[in-house]
């Protein structure tokens, strides 16, 4: 024999490998490729640290719609945000927390998370592994503390379960959890809207949407820029300080007064579907955002620079404006059954997507 | 092989905290430039990235661990690192945790934020906290709380700690003095700091002095 010490070599590693899957140490999780839109950026969040698996985006869709992570079991991150408002708290300027509390901010759709940096209306948190602890440990929010949640979870036979099959063993602590989690919200990737569509040449605007491109790619655009409808940017754009809230933006977290009334720019896609909005919810509707951008801005030192003189619109420019604005609804996101509560689905069919067909 | 293994041992660092000159035990009465009576609650703070000189003034990295000092903790306030068999005569730390853990999300053991020592709203660690009650302070249930952290520029708050003394091999005291925390700091004017910046980086700069170190073997 010309290789007996390979062939003895490969026997043994052959034993010991099946000596290991037998004794339960087997964990190969079904990886999940992070399906980047056509013509979009790379992502930024570090997918290496947190692969992408069916099981993890699974426990993290268990954990985003699981109430027992608030307090009295009252509320889940799904109770705020509601897949039917592409995530945000749907008709509601400020959104209801534990024991009749209210927040102080309106909370924002979740979508294309895979590509922002920071997160929260002032920008504060850093990384999306450690969003959801803000909420869950904020006393208007869900109120509970990160100990109990771990320790409700590791109760349940079935979250063990769960995230022995994402994570190999039924060890539960904050980063497993909040790993799972963004893997589920990492999937919430909208990019099936009409203007998707049109942009890709599968579709086209009709005239209204058309002139309202236009009319947006000159006054909107250098703020709310595509193909995120947003810069990810700090502005202040004149909504002055509500003498309740007191909320002065970007500035409770550098500490510099440059940045008082900053506020991240919102993305507008499905924004027909987010109102109400500003960072405190106050305008209710798309027209009252136009009348505050041409009429009713409180101009200020820090307001920003492409805003000093307001923003001219006409009757005849918002209204086609508002009929753009509506292209921008993914309704393939907005009822598509892997986002919804588990068995709770409005459809059973996944939608088609656009970029991976 | 060819590499010798170098003998190994174990070190033990306590961490002795006091303050002034007594030993800090929660819910016991101090006071303080002979007019404030205070009660101390609670005392954390992490430790980082320690490194130790030997007596031939060569530094010895062990692998960095981070560590949380509590005394509500007993078990907490001594730490055990390996090093290469030897005689040794400085040692440095950091008091706190490094920027780049600051910015990698969330993280386990002792960092693991339900510790408590983390600002969900304003991503970041709180590098030390004391808490308690004094009888000059003019807020709700005469406490104060100093939750100190901030690790982006001007704001830093985790601090190089070096000390020096005579040669030690397994064992070595660390003392941290938390009557140095309020140096020039007025709990009446000052009782509580829960965000970076100015006033959080003027206690950094007190706590950084907290620390003497004692040989016991």
């Amino acid at each position: 024999m010309r290789y007996p010490k390979t062939i003895v070599t490969i026997l043994c590693l052959g034993i010991l490998c099946t000596g290991w899957i037998q004794m339960g140490n087997y964990f190969r999780p079904t990886p999940i490729r992070f399906q980047v839109p056509k013509g979009w950026p790379q992502p930024l969040y570090n997918f290496k640290e947190n692969p992408l698996t069916k099981e993890g985006i699974e426990l993290g869709r268990q954990l985003f719609y699981d109430t027992r992570l608030s307090k009295d079991g009252s509320i889940s991150c799904g109770t705020c945000h509601q897949q039917f408002g592409a995530f945000n708290t749907y008709d509601h300027n400020l959104s209801h927390g534990f024991n009749n509390s209210l927040t102080t901010r309106n909370a924002p759709g979740l979508f294309n998370l895979a590509w922002q940096k920071e997160f929260m209306w002032d920008g504060g948190i850093n990384h999306l592994d450690l969003q959801p602890l803000a909420p869950i440990t904020a006393e208007n929010e869900m109120a509970e503390s990160l100990a109990h949640v771990i320790q409700k979870l590791e109760k349940e036979k079935e979250y063990r379960k769960l995230f022995k099959a994402a994570f190999g063993d039924e060890a539960i602590n904050t980063q497993r959890m909040t790993k799972a989690l963004s893997q589920f919200l990492l999937t919430l990737v909208s990019s099936n809207s009409k203007y998707d569509r049109v942009k890709m040449g599968l579709d086209t605007f009709i005239l209204p949407e058309k002139l309202g491109y236009e009319i947006f790619q000159k006054k909107c655009v250098s703020c709310h820029t595509e193909p995120f409808f947003t810069d990810f940017s700090y502005r202040n754009i004149g909504i002055p300080v509500d003498p309740f809230l007191k909320d002065l933006g970007r500035m409770k977290i550098t500490g510099e007064s440059k940045d008082s009334l900053k506020f991240r720019v919102p993305s507008l896609r499905n924004v027909m579907r987010t109102f109400p909005y500003g960072h405190d919810g106050r305008f209710f509707s798309v027209l009252s955002v136009m009348e505050h951008y041409r009429k009713n801005m409180v101009l200020s030192p820090t307001t920003d620079s492409l805003l000093k003189s307001r923003l001219s619109l006409s009757n005849f420019e918002i209204g086609q404006l508002t009929a753009f604005l509506y292209t921008l609804t993914d309704s393939s996101f907005l009822s598509n059954p892997a986002f919804a509560a588990p068995g709770k689905g409005i459809s059973t069919t996944a939608p088609v997507d656009i970029h991976n067909n | 092989m060819m590499v010798s293994a170098q003998k190994k041992q174990v070190l033990t660092i306590w961490f002795e905290n006091r303050f002034g000159k007594e030993r800090l035990i929660p819910e016991q009465t101090f006071y303080l430039n002979g007019t404030d009576t205070l009660v101390i609650n609670r005392f954390k703070y992490y430790v980082s990235h320690i490194q130790l000189t030997n007596t031939a003034g060569k530094t010895i990295v062990p692998e960095n661990q981070y560590y949380l000092i509590d005394i509500a903790d007993e078990k907490s306030t001594s730490v055990q690192i390996t090093v290469p068999e030897g005689s040794y005569t400085g040692i440095q730390f950091l008091l706190g945790v490094d920027s780049s853990r600051n910015v990698s999300g969330v993280q386990t053991g002792a960092l693991d934020p339900l510790n408590g020592m983390f600002w969900t709203w304003n991503s970041g660690y709180i590098m030390a906290k004391m808490e308690g009650t004094a009888s000059s302070s003019m807020i709700a249930g005469k406490q104060f709380t100093y939750h100190i952290g901030g690790f982006r520029q001007h704001q830093q708050t985790a601090r190089n700690i070096r000390l020096q003394t005579t040669p030690f091999h397994t064992s070595v005291t660390i003392v941290a003095d938390a009557e140095k925390w309020l140096e020039g700091i007025s709990i009446a004017k000052e009782p509580v700091c829960h965000s970076p910046g100015t006033l959080a980086v003027r206690i950094a700069d007190n706590y950084s002095k907290m620390f003497s170190i004692s040989v016991k073997e």
